[in-house]
């Protein structure tokens, strides 16, 4: 069974004092959506670091605190920026998709499978034989999804997924995150995307200067203190705009159930 | 020739600039560089790839703009060999610097670093070594693909590279540093993804389409090997 577990977690980059993440806790366990929510420096983009096992072991600086994960497949991060997470080695993109099973030492056919499965999840089959040098961000944002679901991850992080897509891209990548968990995938996400938030995810974490500011389920995104530091749903926000009482609604749908008991 | 083996690639490439300087100057040299600029003008790096070299001229023929590369890198050593030495040094070392570039521009556009990864990997080496020697040659397209992005956007913020040489080395700082701290930026992102897709150091990736290594190509090499060796051994003598 999967399971991340950051206890009591502080972290700080090198050379600086203050910490990015500062007693954090936090537990993940397979088929659970987490998601993290926050100001630009807030330590979301961080706090995935430390539970993908980057920082401090590739980036340096002093973790306290305890990291443990279990699982029976790697974990792994989709960065924010495509472009940098090309591998530069690959002529298509089946070949980029199969750097990282390739990686892992797994058999061709294993490897084929898995990216031929990839590819499908991500709608990627018109361009597998494209050079993914010449793919807009978009598209090669799906593909640095789809060579990291060909690794098959017990724990998947994505930081900012959506960043580079389109509505009808992002739409088909929360779905994905939502199927992925029902297939027992560990996932915590750090988006600014709060809206596709309540459809997806178990659970959020607020985080404001590397400290978890209040943790809950998607509700939470219509709290009154989410709303009011704009974390909130646009639904929620409006809604407090409006001058209308609380509780304030998650989603469109909520708010037009409200709107109809007025 | 981009069909041959990497290691073939690999091993022309470095047996010339060691004929270069192993050889007596200036026949020696000017064989080697006459041999080596050749080669760029075969048809070889593939126009539009930002692997090659090609890619900084899109539109030229690919054997003339490997040539043309090779020809203005060196050029500057000449000038300076020029400055230093007499004349017949200068051609001396001129000849072996000629062959070292037109080399390595060559191999830069011959061989894709795809194809060199899968070449080591099969081979038996680590893919993180096999990825270090890649992203070399990789390396000068990638950076030149990116100073020119950078220029564009400089450019259309109002920065002009032309007027006197104070203006142009203005210019020049305004573009270098963006570029030097761009590529510092993505060195760091570049290796948070490449962990994350457990190019590991020690990794035994899959080869996933290794290409072909006939023992009429080996034996090349070792033509060649045995070549700088016997060249040395008479130079020794």
């Amino acid at each position: 069974m999967t399971r991340l577990i950051l206890e009591r977690v502080t972290f700080r980059y090198p050379a600086t004092e203050a910490p990015a993440l500062e007693d954090v806790s936090l537990e993940v366990k397979g088929g659970e959506v987490v998601a993290l929510v926050g100001s630009v420096g807030a330590g979301a983009s961080t706090l995935l670091l430390v539970a993908g096992d980057l920082a401090p072991r590739v980036v340096g600086g002093r973790l306290e605190g305890r990291v443990s994960f279990d699982g029976d497949g790697p974990r792994a991060i989709v960065l924010p920026t495509p472009w940098t997470q090309l591998s530069g080695m690959a002529f298509t993109v089946w070949d980029e998709v199969a750097f990282g099973p390739a990686n892992l030492g797994l058999p061709r056919d294993e490897i084929s499978r898995q990216v031929d499965q990839a590819v499908v999840r991500l709608d990627l089959e018109a361009l597998t034989s494209r050079d993914p040098t010449t793919l807009s961000g978009g598209e090669l944002q799906r593909v640095i999804v789809a060579g990291i679901l060909a690794m098959r991850p017990a724990l998947l992080l994505l930081d900012e997924p959506t960043a580079e897509l389109d509505p009808v891209g992002a739409r088909t990548l929360w779905k994905l995150v939502r199927t992925l968990a029902g297939e027992g995938t560990a996932i915590v996400v750090a988006t600014s995307e709060l809206d596709a938030l309540p459809a997806i995810t178990d659970r959020v974490v607020w985080l404001e200067r590397g400290r978890v500011a209040a943790t809950g389920p998607a509700a939470l995104l219509a709290s009154d203190a989410l709303v009011v530091a704009n974390m909130g749903t646009t639904v929620a926000a409006v809604w407090r705009a409006a001058g209308l009482p609380a509780p304030y609604p998650l989603t469109v749908a909520h708010a037009a159930q409200r709107w109809e008991r007025r | 020739m981009t069909r041959l083996h990497p290691f073939t690639l690999l091993a022309i490439a470095g047996a010339l600039p060691a004929l270069a300087w192993i050889l007596p100057a200036p026949v020696g040299g000017l064989a080697t560089a006459v041999v080596a600029l050749a080669l760029t003008l075969t048809p070889g790096a593939s126009p539009g790839s930002t692997n090659t070299v090609t890619a900084v001229s899109p539109g030229s023929r690919p054997g003339l703009v490997v040539f043309r590369t090779a020809l203005l890198t060196a050029a500057p050593f000449w000038l300076f060999l020029l400055l230093l030495h007499d004349l017949p040094t200068t051609i001396a070392i001129g000849l072996r610097v000629t062959t070292m570039v037109a080399s390595f521009v060559w191999v830069v556009g011959a061989l894709p670093p795809p194809r060199l990864v899968e070449a080591m990997v099969a081979a038996g080496w680590s893919a993180s070594v096999a990825y270090v020697f890649a992203a070399t040659l990789a390396a000068a397209p990638v950076l030149r693909a990116r100073a020119r992005r950078i220029a564009d956007a400089q450019r259309c913020r109002g920065l002009s590279a032309r007027g006197g040489l104070a203006h142009r080395l203005r210019a020049l700082w305004a573009l270098a540093l963006p570029l030097i701290l761009s590529a510092l930026h993505e060195v760091d992102e570049r290796a948070l993804a490449l962990e994350t897709r457990r190019l590991v150091p020690g990794a035994r990736r899959t080869s996933l389409s290794p290409p072909p290594d006939r023992g009429a190509e080996r034996l090349a090499r070792w033509g060649l090997v045995a070549a700088c060796a016997a060249a040395l051994g008479w130079r020794l003598r």
